[in-house]
């Protein structure tokens, strides 16, 4: 009898012991995921702007993601050239009028990117897009008569804003696909900024804007898409910066075992055919990045680096259709060519 | 007083039930590549490709068209739609989280997300295009 108390006595000094370790146990039980963790992400899909936009923040307010969305409705109501209501479909219509600020916003931007460009980002090239059918999806070659005459009528110059009035030339329309997705980029990170979120990803149609790093410290790899196939060139590292990729792959059409792409020389008025078969651009502000994209991969290859030679605020990744990658100083250490781009010969470009 | 011994049968029933409790926990399958499929920006599906064995396909559809999806072990694909692009098609099989598929026409997303515990992995964040 002595000896099975004596066990029992024992027994529950050892359970006493073990009962701690359990508990420990069973908090560790509790996997990723079954928690909400506050440093999760938090996303959303927002369709707008002919494409589909991805938000990615880590903290901030619990509205904050649909105030995101709001902000994107509302630029999008001044931009689209497609939404006869907007801003700019008003402008394109009457030729002169007032506009909102964010309208004011971005067309100054476009026009400093026109001028820096030398016109090869051209935002009243518009009309002659529309010739191609590469706004509306209804794609024809224009006869050489009609282009001519919509060609004479690009010029960005003849585009004046003072204020908020704008007044367009004669027979003038303007377009700011160029850039409207890299200045909702800018606004959308900094109402990220100033709700106190330090860490965000958005992917606006192809168009990537980073806040901060990844919330572990580490950087955001960004990947440049394969403009030959479905897989990646290579992979940027990066944080607060924007990561903007022109090509003429995303969007054409093939006639007479031609291929049409969506990018036009604003002297010609014909897609640019230039070696080049994708640009990126990095750097801290999302609108002159999405306009530079376009207007270096108009420029070439040799334009292009001797545009960047000129500049202190972007750096860009160049891929050609002979299978070269052009990568700017700045960039040197932390783009890794991938996929079929991995054996690629890669080209620094440095300044003189 | 309760007796020494009902402490003894409380506690080890405690230890059978914490056991018990981890061992469900433990074994419960892990998250692996899970697509989920989207429309307008709300998960309509969810299928987990790691636990795939053998192909199959299945339909969405609503009033702006139809798309037909197939599974395969550890990867997803649109095969077929009716949408005037054709893009998600186009788009192929997707088995990691950098680049969803899309079709615009008919507000369809599958995305890949990405997997907590594949800390550290090659796949990027996202891809510029």
């Amino acid at each position: 009898m002595e000896t099975v108390k004596r066990f029992y006595m024992y027994s529950l000094r050892g359970l006493l012991c073990v009962l701690p370790v359990l508990c420990l146990l069973l908090a560790g039980c509790a996997r990723e995921g079954d928690v909400p963790d506050p440093a999760a992400p938090r996303t959303a899909t927002v369709f707008a702007m002919d494409t589909v936009m991805d938000l990615t923040v880590y903290g901030g307010p619990e509205s904050l993601l649909s105030d995101a969305e709001e902000l994107i409705r509302t630029l999008e109501e001044a931009f689209s050239v497609t939404d006869p209501a907007s801003e700019i479909s008003e402008l394109n219509r009457t030729g002169a009028g007032d506009v909102g600020d964010d309208t004011a916003e971005v067309l100054r931007t476009a026009l400093g990117v026109c001028e820096r460009t030398g016109g090869r980002l051209d935002i009243t090239v518009y009309p002659v897009l529309r010739a191609w059918g590469f706004t509306a999806g209804d794609y024809r070659i224009p006869t050489d008569g009609e282009l001519s005459s919509l060609v004479s009528r690009v010029d960005w110059r003849r585009v004046s804003l003072e204020g908020n009035h704008v007044t367009l030339g004669e027979g003038q329309m303007v377009d700011l696909g160029a850039v409207a997705k890299g200045y909702t980029g800018d606004r959308l990170l900094s109402l990220f900024r100033e709700a106190g979120v330090t860490s965000a990803l958005v992917n606006l149609g192809g168009n990537v804007q980073t806040l901060g790093t990844k919330p572990d410290g580490s950087l955001w790899r960004v990947a440049v898409a394969d403009p030959l196939g479905s897989g990646y060139a290579g992979v940027l590292e990066t944080a607060d910066r924007a990561v903007i990729t022109s090509g003429g792959y995303e969007r054409y059409f093939e006639e007479n075992g031609r291929i049409y792409r969506h990018i036009l020389d604003p002297e010609t008025g014909i897609p640019v055919d230039n070696g080049l078969i994708s640009v990126t651009v990095a750097g801290e502000r999302g609108v002159l990045c999405d306009g530079l994209s376009t207007a270096l991969f108009v420029m070439g290859e040799e334009a292009a680096a001797d545009f960047w030679r000129g500049s202190e605020d972007f750096d860009m990744i160049l891929l050609t259709d002979d299978g070269r990658i052009l990568v700017s100083e700045g960039l040197e250490e932390t783009f890794t060519p991938a996929g079929t781009w991995a054996a690629a010969p890669v080209t620094v470009i440095r300044h003189d | 007083m309760i007796k020494t011994k009902t402490w003894v049968l409380i506690l080890g029933a405690l230890l059978l039930t914490a056991l018990l409790s981890c061992l469900i926990l433990y074994t419960r399958p892990a998250p692996g590549t899970v697509a989920n499929i989207y429309r307008d920006g709300v998960p309509v599906r969810s299928v987990d490709l790691s636990l795939v064995t053998e192909p199959w396909e299945f339909t969405l559809s609503d009033e702006r068209g139809a798309n037909v999806i197939r599974v395969e072990p550890g990867r997803i694909a649109v095969i077929d739609a009716d949408c005037p692009d054709r893009i998600c098609v186009e788009a192929g099989w997707l088995s990691d989280s950098a680049s969803p598929i899309v079709c615009l026409p008919h507000r369809l997303v599958i995305r890949i997300e990405k997997n907590a515990a594949a800390e550290g992995d090659p796949v990027p964040d996202t891809v510029s295009r």
